[in-house]
């Protein structure tokens, strides 16, 4: 078969418009240009030195062999060998992701439930009280509460199984026992963080505005099905912001476990950064370490994308 | 009329000069905060020696400083008190410096770490202690060869021991006349150790626990291991050191002496470690002693005091923290550890380490001579909060106040089972003592955990050990 149609005449190519000359800024223009730069310059220059700069020399050390006495020896990617090699490792990653599920749920689980509770009517002053309450194990540190309640937990000495002692329960291995460390690890985790959650739900509930409440009231909803179709809903920006924060600190533990179990029963409670830190700094592999680091990175990373990809289906913005 | 006030703009650009030049100027001002320039001893010429921060108070520091410029009034010295929780967390602030081109000349190194150091940044002292023969037989006299053995690594000695501790067993003497029980004698078996925790907690109550117990190296299941005439690792000496022996010991002394140490092989598997194991989970599943996670030094001292604690172990150092929480001498006593197999007992020491970046060694070994000799310990140990190397420094004056009753079993640890020997550290002793917690705590959670938890901890060693440290 022959191609009978003739090639279309050849035309002129349309001359491509001038491309628009940058307006000439004004002396005044330059000026603030200047300035913002200048207020802007200490944020970038922190960024870099203190985000970057630690972000790509772990990428860079996780490809040595390193132990602070010898000089680095490059190793490849032996490390991520070793890291996808090691049973403690994947453990840990396993730990890290249970916890943060339940710590993170019963986190925007308790905050919600007592925002809620709060945002009824109560005086004022009860409020303020309670707001403080909630908010205050946040501002204390980590490692001293959990120092406080490791003597609380204990199962032979402490106060919680003496108290439960009068109702005639028998003490409970709450940091020994492989079954229920994580759980105490995750109660004294929410304990401690829930406020900043429960900040946030108060300010997203004082944001709905009472007009809307009203108009559901006027169409019947009451109780739980207002909560379920409009507050809810309304608040979901809040929740995604709640949640976003709650999992990139959950994947971040340390403190707690470290303080309260050493990691254990075993390796039940171990989390990664502990690892991270164990691995470093004890054992003096700092390639491996960064090389868990990295992971641990591309971890957060992979799970905030995928929160925001499915936020646009439930989170709805007045 | 014109308008007088500043306009947003123009207040912001006034504020951002002024926050600029108030930044500029804090910065210069502080600069040498900043860069770490005031740092005293820092590139000034000084001796710098770096020791555990909660071991040495400002008070002890000065005791320390002084007596030193006393004696070496031409040497500057800056003693530089590292806070870590522990021996593991010291090591590690040590190596950041070390990282960093800021190691101290001299660190304070316990046995935990004294093959670690040696092999990677310490210097050996054979050449000086040669030297200075003479001057240093009045203190190897005083000093149990044991102590001087755990400080050598591969025929080399690398440090001066200057304390230790054995784990000895503490005694509350208020659970003892509760539980109608006398003082234990010296060679009390195993089996006489489980039979007063039965009596102690049949007189307690079910508020009480009889053995209390800490999960680390010291004091932890190792002990146990000693007394069943095994260990974590397998244990031999290297060869040489008699360089120092023939120097300084008597023959009787110097027999079976070597040049150190060597924990190579993990026995974790060894049928006589499995028994210690299955002793220590039929102790825990009888409630007769804490879970090995449970116990800590931290509330340690205040169960015991107050009588909720029958017997725990410990060195020297608690008869001057009993002391310091408010009990009195005659509340609590010290007896050796129990015999199993064996009566060979366990004991950490520590001493003074020379880095090999130190510039001024031959006055860093001016300091680890001060740091050894009998003065300085006694006006440094003044509250018993730790046993001293020398022998001529345990007397009865020294446990008037503090006590216990027994305190000749402090020393007497070693000069009566004269096989007592260190902590299993090889260079690899930070995985070591991690992979102990982690599977002695798994181990101890039944009978029937104990085997698979040790067939792990095997495993792990083995991998471990193969590494480099």
């Amino acid at each position: 078969m022959t191609n009978t149609q003739t090639p279309p005449a050849r035309t002129e190519r349309p001359k491509a418009p001038p491309a628009p000359q940058a307006p000439r800024l004004s002396a005044r223009d330059r000026g603030t240009r200047l300035l913002a730069t200048l207020f802007l310059a200490p944020t970038i220059v922190g960024i870099v030195v203190f985000t970057v700069v630690p972000i790509v020399g772990s990428v860079v050390l996780s490809l040595f062999h390193w132990n602070v006495i010898d000089p680095p020896r490059f190793a490849g990617g032996s490390n991520y060998g070793a890291v996808f090699g090691d049973e403690t490792v994947l453990v840990s990653f396993r730990n890290t992701l249970v916890f943060m599920v339940f710590a993170v749920a019963l986190q925007l689980l308790v905050a919600l439930a007592l925002a809620l509770t709060l945002n009824g009517r109560m005086p004022v002053w009860l409020r303020s009280v309670f707001r403080s309450a909630f908010f205050f194990p946040l501002v204390l540190s980590a490692a001293s509460i959990s120092v406080v309640m490791k003597y609380l937990f204990n199962q032979d000495f402490g106060v919680v199984n003496w108290l439960l002692g009068f109702v005639g329960i028998a003490p409970v291995p709450w940091l020994t026992s492989e079954n229920a460390a994580m759980t105490t690890v995750v109660l004294v985790y929410v304990w401690q963080q829930f406020g900043f959650s429960f900040l946030l739900f108060v300010g997203g509930l004082n944001n709905i505005p009472k007009e809307i409440h009203e108009a559901a009231a006027l169409d019947g909803a009451t109780g739980l099905r207002k909560h379920l179709t409009v507050t809810l809903p309304l608040l979901s920006p809040t929740l995604l912001v709640a949640s976003v924060v709650g999992i990139i600190n959950a994947l971040q533990v340390f403190e707690q476990p470290y303080v309260l179990t050493n990691g254990g029963p075993g390796d039940s409670t171990r989390t990664v950064v502990m690892v991270i830190y164990e691995t470093a700094f004890e054992q003096l592999r700092f390639g491996e370490a960064s090389a868990v680091g990295v992971l641990l990175f591309v971890l957060i990373m992979a799970v905030t994308a995928l929160q925001f990809r499915l936020s646009r289906r439930f989170v709805h913005y007045q | 009329m014109t308008d007088s006030h500043l306009t947003r703009r123009r207040l912001l650009r006034y504020g951002a000069y002024g926050a600029g030049a108030a930044a500029l100027g804090g910065t210069a001002a502080s600069w040498e905060r900043l860069t770490g320039a005031d740092i005293p001893g820092r590139d000034d010429g000084s001796l710098v020696v770096a020791t555990l921060g909660p071991a040495y108070g400002p008070e002890a520091i000065r005791t320390l400083r002084e007596g030193f410029r006393e004696l070496h009034p031409d040497i500057k010295l800056q003693i530089n008190a590292v806070q870590a929780v522990d021996w593991s967390d010291f090591f590690a602030k040590i190596l950041t410096q070390v990282a960093a081109g800021t190691a101290p000349d001299l660190v304070y190194v316990a046995t935990e770490g004294v093959q670690l150091f040696a092999q990677r940044l310490g210097v050996a002292l054979d050449t000086w202690v040669k030297r200075d023969a003479a001057e240093l037989k009045e203190y190897f006299a005083d000093v149990h060869p044991s102590l001087v053995e755990s400080m050598m690594y591969e025929g080399s000695l690398y440090q001066l021991p200057v304390e230790f501790n054995a784990a000895d067993m503490y005694l509350n003497h208020q659970v003892l006349r509760r539980a109608g029980a006398p003082y234990p004698p010296a060679d009390w078996t195993r089996d006489d150790f489980t039979t007063l925790l039965r009596d102690m907690k049949q007189a307690s109550g079910s508020r009480f626990t009889p053995y209390f117990w800490t999960n680390r190296l010291w004091g932890g299941v190792v002990p146990w291991l000693f007394a069943n005439d095994t260990n974590l690792l397998a244990e031999s000496k290297a060869p040489g050191g008699e360089w120092l022996w023939d120097s300084f010991y008597p023959a009787g002394q110097r027999a079976d002496r070597g040049g150190g140490f060597r924990w190579t092989t993990p026995q974790a598997t060894h049928d006589r470690v499995e028994e210690v194991y299955d002793y220590l989970a039929s102790l825990v599943q009888d409630g007769l002693c804490t879970r090995p996670e449970g116990g800590n030094g931290q509330n340690l001292i205040g169960v015991f005091s107050t009588g909720r604690v029958g017997v725990t172990p410990a060195g020297g150092f608690w008869a001057g923290g009993l002391h310091l929480a408010g009990m009195e001498r005659d509340g609590f006593d010290v007896q050796y550890f129990p015999r199993w197999r064996t009566q060979r007992m366990q004991y950490g020491a520590a001493g003074y380490a020379l880095l090999r970046t130190s510039k001024r060694q031959e006055e860093a070994w001016e300091f680890i001579k001060y740091a050894a000799r009998k003065e300085t310990l006694a006006r440094l140990f003044t509250t018993n909060q730790t046993t001293p190397a020398r022998r001529s420094m345990l007397t009865a004056d020294r446990y008037q106040e503090t006590g216990p009753a027994h305190w000749p079993v402090f020393y007497d640890t070693l000069d009566r089972f004269p096989d007592t020997g260190p902590i299993p550290a090889p260079p690899q002793v930070a995985e070591v003592e991690q992979l102990l917690l982690k599977h002695t705590g798994t181990a101890l959670a039944s009978s029937r955990s104990v085997r698979p938890a040790l067939r792990r901890l095997q495993g792990d060693l083995e991998k471990a050990m193969e590494r480099d440290a």
